[in-house]
């Protein structure tokens, strides 16, 4: 479903400058968009006249299929609907406390006290600033104003977040942070767009990218599609994300092979295996492109995990019995990634996972968690890029346990089960305190074949 | 970051406590420190708000010190020609300077204790509200008052912006600094107005931009303010009026007695 829509747009500023040449882009309801381009592309007047702020020079903006009317009654419907996240927070936050900026936009829609209170309670508390709630905005620090502003966004319920160049000025983890909120939001259902020039955030983050250069667009497509087209890249003034350009460094060499578009370093990692052959005797009958089983390998000659099962494509049979196949090397009991939802939180059980399930590796996403961890003494390996690291750990066999709460739990489940789903390489996942439990704690028993996912 | 009296206000712990009970306080200090017609009254108040705001309020005691310093300063110039320079009576002390006699008469000295007592009681309980209260508390305190909302909201953003223009102001100088904006006294004055000039033509950006974030959250000509209910507690309520209550039994016995 199509749920902004721009058709033959075209903005120019008063004195004549053009910012936005006859832009057509569909955003589909849902979805994680990036608009990418230099600086001073027009990516910030192009969000302007998204919430209605400006008004084209010429052709029109849809939201859920019709045109924006400029009357003041659309206008406070769309911009209930479209929120608008600004490059600045200084620009954007301006009531003398936290609270009463994020309580700004609710009041202004007209809620009750009691509903305005609840709006900023929540928005606060999915922010992680509730504790902050009294101070004024010139005490916090700027990835707090951040959040602040977002606060102030989220509290409206927008149906689509607009955010100008999110990052730009956060440090890592700050950053890592807001694109974890982000990915929250989004899992509940928010429409996210961002505006970035950097490219690694959109390669990575983004479902689909719109390419902007001097007005004008001048490609759309997944990531993998837009930034793997280096004549592209080099008319927006853009460099290509770094993962991509190693991988495509390794493969030019011969190191792997298959056309992939790695996203983060797991992925990368996984493609690099070139193809297993080995001379094998083989049972007459056999014909080519079978299947053989040839056991399990564990100990120095399993690499991967504990213990690797070995199959066999056969490729070849020489007349003499022997053949050469293909190797693919499977790893049962690899290590594994056990969620802890901190909605529902005892520090005692998380004790007694850490015990009896040997998890050597605890990272925690999401401001509450991190807090909760924080205050209880729960030591945490990582703090950002939790889902990377923990799939780096889960595939040298290692256990992790993440904790994070509400729906960053079912985010992280769906990126790792992904992961696992595409790379072959299998290893546990699961949700340790839901209501399906997980196998995981309760067969502690040694045999390979019941860690299978 | 600690850096104006807001800061302190801020983190003061008295700071989540009623205003109103604060602002009577207050008040009620100073009607009773300037009506007092000895100077023993307006020294209890004093002492008192100064432990309230130091040992309740946790101001820091060099702090405080410093800031009383300022205008005592003034008020002890003030008191010492008054006790010069008014009043009869028998004199206690009388010497010449430079071929001039000079003496100082009970009434006058008299006169200047309780000026001076009475200057120091309403700095003591300025001091109070300011270091316990910051500026956010007081815009629902403002509202109360039936102040137009125009005037509130108006107030509102101008605390808000205040800080951003410190900033800004502040890095401006710090950028001027580096480049030896202020290596002498002709380029102190040329940088100081390229300082003033810049942050107005700012202001005027800012107000722009301001308008925009206040569009883009559907404002539509009100700023609401939300006033957090604080009840009193009854130990404070006790507090208060056993304050109250020495303080007026103190200014009714001490009303006709002179301490020279």
């Amino acid at each position: 479903m199509i749920i902004l829509e721009t058709r033959s747009l075209k903005y120019t500023y008063p004195d004549g400058t053009a910012a936005i040449l006859d832009l057509n882009i569909e955003i589909k309801k849902g979805k994680k968009v990036a608009f990418v381009g230099q600086n001073g592309s027009g990516k910030s007047t192009l969000f302007l006249l998204l919430n209605g702020t400006l008004k084209p020079s010429e052709g029109e903006v849809l939201f859920h299929g019709v045109p924006f009317k400029y009357d003041s009654k659309s206008l406070r419907e769309i911009r209930k609907s479209v929120g608008i996240v600004f490059q600045n927070s200084d620009d954007q936050i301006f009531a003398p406390t936290v609270y009463q900026d994020v309580a700004f936009g609710p009041a202004n829609l007209g809620y009750s006290k009691e509903r305005v209170d609840a709006c900023v309670q929540h928005a606060l508390e999915q922010v992680g600033l509730s504790r902050l709630k009294d101070k004024p905005p010139h005490h916090l620090s700027g990835g707090q104003k951040k959040r602040v502003a977002i606060a102030g966004i989220m509290a409206m319920e927008p149906e689509v977040i607009i955010l100008d160049e999110p990052l730009s000025n956060l440090d890592p983890v700050g950053a890592d942070e807001i694109m974890d909120l982000l990915n929250e939001f989004n899992h509940f259902g928010s429409t996210i767009i961002i505006s970035t020039h950097d490219v690694n955030l959109a390669y990575r983050w983004s479902d689909y990218v719109y390419l902007i250069s001097n007005s004008k667009l001048i490609g759309q497509g997944t990531p993998a599609e837009v930034f793997r087209e280096q004549e592209l890249l080099k008319k927006a003034s853009l460099r290509q994300p770094t993962t991509l350009e190693i991988y495509q460094e390794i493969e030019r060499r011969g190191l792997a092979y298959g056309k992939n578009s790695p996203k983060t370093i797991p992925e990368l990692v996984n493609t690099l295996k070139p193809l297993d052959l080995m001379w094998v005797d083989v049972p007459p009958r056999v014909k080519e492109g079978d299947s053989l089983n040839l056991g399990v390998m564990y100990g120095e000659y399993a690499t991967q995990s504990p213990y690797e099962a070995i199959n066999a494509t056969v490729l070849h049979i020489h007349p003499d019995g022997r053949a050469i196949v293909e190797l693919k090397l499977k790893g049962i009991k690899a290590g594994g990634v056990l969620l802890y939802d901190t909605d529902s939180y005892s520090l005692e059980e998380i004790r007694q996972i850490l015990k009896e399930g040997e998890m050597v590796f605890v990272g925690a996403m999401g401001k509450k968690s991190k807090t909760l961890a924080e205050q209880d003494g729960i030591h945490l390996d990582v703090t950002s890029g939790v889902i990377d690291k923990s799939i780096l750990m889960a595939l040298c066999g290692k256990r992790c346990l993440i904790l994070t709460a509400g729906g960053m739990v079912d985010h992280a489940l769906k990126k790792i089960r992904e992961y696992v789903e595409k790379s072959g390489i299998e290893f546990t996942v699961g949700v340790a305190n839901r209501e399906e439990g997980c196998k995981w704690l309760e067969e502690t028993d040694d045999s390979p074949e019941m860690f299978n996912v | 970051m600690t850096n104006i009296l807001d800061d302190y206000a801020l983190m003061s712990p008295l700071r989540h406590r009623n205003n109103w009970l604060k602002l009577a306080i207050v008040l009620f200090g100073l009607l009773v420190g300037v009506s007092s017609t000895s100077p023993i009254t307006p020294f209890f108040i004093a002492l008192c708000m100064s432990f309230t705001t130091i040992v309740l309020g946790r101001a820091p005691f060099k702090l405080y010190l410093k800031l009383l310093l300022a205008p005592l300063g003034f008020a002890i110039t003030g008191v010492i020609i008054i006790a010069f320079f008014s009043g009869s009576g028998h004199e206690l002390l009388s010497f010449e300077l430079i071929g001039y006699p000079l003496s100082v008469k009970a009434d006058g000295l008299e006169l200047a204790l309780l000026v001076l007592s009475r200057s120091l009681s309403g700095m003591c309980c300025l001091y109070f509200l300011s270091l316990t209260t910051p500026m956010i508390e007081l815009f629902a305190v403002l509202k109360a008052s039936r102040l137009p909302d125009s005037v509130i909201e108006l107030s509102m953003l101008i605390y808000r912006y205040i800080f951003v223009f410190l900033d800004m102001a502040l890095s401006i100088r710090y950028a001027q600094t580096v480049r030896l904006g202020y290596s002498n006294f002709r380029r102190s004055i040329h940088s100081i107005g390229m300082l003033g000039s810049t942050l107005f033509i700012r202001t005027l950006e800012q107000g722009d931009k301001l308008f925009l974030a206040m569009n883009s959250r559907c404002y539509d000509g009100k700023m609401t303010l939300f006033e957090v209910h604080r009840p009193v507690r009854v130990m404070e309520l006790f507090l208060t009026f056993a304050y109250f209550l020495s303080t007026l039994t103190l200014f009714y016995f001490t009303k006709n007695i002179s301490i020279v």
